[in-house]
């Protein structure tokens, strides 16, 4: 996983797997990253081919984080089995979702 | 507490994972590849991956202190129809509901069991002494039972939805058959364009065609007058409609819906909010007419007006109606214009005519050899210009030692100059005892064609030069023409224009006589206007001028007629360079040959 800042906002690349193994490693160390500068967060899900219930645990985490900040959490091209993920536990609705 | 995965290579698959979410992950890709190597479809494998994901992060995370050391046992078996995956767990257990919600959007966990409940088709959760076993079934989305099966669940879905698209596809049909009809309508009438001449049968048809494609009532087609001033009713589908031309107005000074339509050049739409008023000739269709009046428009210039109507109560013109109005409308336009073009064709192909045959009778009239009195020679020449015919001359041997010179142009165009011409060369030649008198013949000649010529408004211009050569005496008369030259080597070159008005203009008028001397070696030249008034690409004149410079250079030459003819007719061409002859330019030389010629021709005249 590599984190950038960049401004205001913090870039997160570099995922394959959001799962229950790894989730809660992936929340801290990305909030350890925010400084008071921060305000948004980009996650780039390319190449993400796996997320579940744990993942989307840790990305609501982070969005509550960015939310007292009145910033959001961005979600980068997600792979389609992501995507569906997202959409079926409605979470499409919460994260701004970006396709470039 | 075993640390690694235990599978079996069966159908089915056998797994311990330790109680350690690190563990998890690696038995579901194994899963995964066992599920694949059955041949179910990635969708699917998506599927069982994150349910058993799930179910087995569950066992792990919900797993008390106690339970901890206890593998968590997980099965898979698959078959042609559906997936079966079985896990043991040693939590607590919990009561499956039938319904499960989504938590709320900020609670981080509690999404496990709502996945495996959306993306699995049959979960069931039993408790049991030794633990719990979840069972999760997908039905495979490859197995026709499957699909069975869906298609049993939702016959009555699929029934309303095929309802619908039947319904959809219908009215689909209907449309693209009306579009078909117009199409073939429209494919008709272009191959009927080309080929008809009536227009009244091409556009009745047309726009029979078009009330039934619109589905409305009544039509009524003006075309433009050939001064582009009214419209004049052209054709209507209503038998006995009293319809009147209309003038076109200047933009806002119309008083009806189709003069309207002219003068705007736009598309004039009445209704029942915007009815006909009751003074439009539109009114006797109906006062509450629904309809349009299409100007019909051929390369912006306006040759008629469409106008097409439904009778009250009828649906308004939809835009695809009024597209086809246009349409047809442009049809019509392409088959007036074609036919203005034909009959435009054809009158020219008729002056054409015409003038080939005035061109046939003015050459008819040229003598096709001219007498050869002794000692002189006599050319004539003749060239006809493209649209003007009435030049002539005619040489008429009156004894062996005289003949009389006729050079004559016919004042207009065509058929009836070339006519006048043939007559004119007839009565000249009629009175042979007037030859050697030609002021009393031009008087007889006017006298008997003044009524004919007058009638017609026409003219003639002639001169008439009878030569005795035993006195050496030229006499010379005139009818408005042009002056005679004369000239020799050795004397003053003479213009010669006896007093006379154009044949044709009085009845009772007289012509003076001219007599003159012919000088030793003498030059006489008689032409039209024609050529004279020759012109060259600047639009300067041949004149005559240049004319007088020319004979006084070839009256010193020792020539015969026909080298001064050729030297003459050479000057002109010369002088007009590209520029087509805009006349008939036509003349006659007598030239005296000199004693060392005159030796080489025969004594008498040859004819």
């Amino acid at each position: 996983m590599k984190v950038q800042t960049n401004g205001d906002t913090i870039s997160i690349s570099g995922i394959k797997d959001l799962g229950a193994s790894n989730a809660n490693s992936f929340r801290d160390q990305v909030r350890a990253a925010m400084s008071d500068a921060h305000k948004h967060i980009e996650i780039d899900l390319s190449q993400a081919m796996f997320l579940d219930s744990c993942g989307l645990g840790a990305l609501i985490s982070l969005h509550k984080a960015t939310c007292s900040r009145s910033g959001l959490v961005r979600l980068i091209n997600p792979t389609p089995p992501v995507q569906q993920i997202l959409e079926l536990t409605r979470m499409h609705r919460i994260f701004e979702i970006v396709k470039r | 507490m075993i640390d690694s995965p235990v599978i079996t290579l069966t159908p089915q698959l056998r797994a311990s994972i330790a109680c350690n979410l690190a563990h998890v992950r690696p038995v579901a890709q194994k899963l995964r590849e066992f599920l694949g190597d059955q041949g179910v479809p990635e969708e699917d494998l998506m599927s069982c991956e994150l349910a058993f994901v799930e179910a087995c992060n569950n066992a792990v995370l919900y797993a008390p202190q106690k339970a901890e050391s206890l593998p968590i046992d997980v099965s898979a078996r698959c078959s042609d129809g559906q997936i079966e995956i079985a896990i043991h767990d040693h939590t607590t257990g919990f009561k499956l509901p039938a319904i499960v919600a989504l938590p709320r959007n900020e609670n981080e966990s509690g999404r496990g069991l709502f996945i495996i409940r959306s993306i699995m088709d049959e979960i069931t959760y039993t408790p049991d002494a030794c633990g719990n076993t979840m069972v999760m079934i997908k039905r495979r989305s490859d197995s026709l039972t499957t699909q069975a099966h869906f298609s049993r669940e939702k016959t009555e879905d699929y029934s309303r939805k095929l309802a619908e698209s039947e319904q959809v596809i219908s009215e689909m049909a209907e449309e693209l058959s009306s579009c078909y009809e117009t199409l073939s309508t429209i494919f008709r009438c272009g191959a009927e364009l080309g080929k008809t001449n009536n227009v009244i049968t091409f556009a009745t048809s047309l726009c029979n065609d078009l009330l039934q494609i619109t589905e409305s009532d009544w039509y009524v087609l003006r075309i433009i007058s050939e001064e582009r001033t009214r419209l004049i009713p052209f054709a209507t589908s209503v038998p006995g409609a009293k319809l009147e031309p209309l003038f076109v107005p200047s933009p806002g000074k119309a008083t009806t819906v189709e003069m309207q339509a002219a003068a705007t050049r736009r598309d004039v739409w009445f209704n029942t909010e915007q009815p006909v008023s009751q003074s439009d000739p539109l009114h006797q269709f109906g006062s509450e007419s629904i309809g349009l009046v299409h100007p019909i428009l051929f390369a912006d210039n306006l040759t008629g007006t469409l106008t097409v109507g439904k009778s009250a109560g009828r649906s308004r013109f939809t835009a695809a109606q009024a597209n086809i109005v246009h349409t047809f409308a442009d049809f019509l336009a392409i088959q007036f214009v074609n036919t203005q073009l034909q009959e435009e064709q054809l009158k020219h192909k008729l002056v054409s005519r015409e003038l080939e045959i005035a061109k046939s009778i003015q050459r008819a009239l040229l003598p096709k050899t001219l007498p050869q009195p002794c000692g002189f020679g006599l050319a004539g020449y003749c060239e006809f210009a493209q649209t003007v015919g009435g030049d002539f001359y005619d040489v008429v041997p009156v004894s062996d030692n005289s003949l009389l010179l006729i050079i004559a142009d016919v004042m207009g165009k065509g058929i009836p100059a070339a006519m006048f011409a043939a007559i004119l060369r007839s009565v000249l030649r009629a009175a042979p005892e007037l030859n050697q008198q030609p002021a009393a013949l031009l008087q007889r000649v006017n006298r008997l064609l003044y009524e004919e010529l007058s009638e017609v408004e026409m003219f003639i211009t002639a001169q008439l030069a009878f030569l005795d050569f035993e006195k050496r005496e030229l006499i010379v008369a005139s009818a408005g023409h042009c002056p005679i030259l004369l000239g020799s080597p050795t004397s003053q070159l003479k213009a010669i224009s006896p007093d006379g008005i154009p044949l044709g203009i009085l009845p009772d008028a007289n012509y003076e006589t001219h007599i003159e001397q012919l000088p030793r070696d003498a030059r006489l030249l008689l032409y039209t206007d024609g050529l004279t008034d020759a012109r060259n690409i600047s639009g300067s004149f041949f004149s005559e001028e240049r004319l007088l410079i020319w004979f006084k250079s070839v009256s010193t030459e020792d020539k015969t007629a026909e080298e001064l003819k050729l030297s003459l007719a050479d000057a002109v061409h010369q002088f007009q360079g590209e520029a087509a002859p805009f006349d008939d330019q036509t003349f006659l030389i007598l030239a005296e040959q000199n004693s060392a010629r005159r030796r080489n021709v025969p004594e008498n005249f040859s004819r």
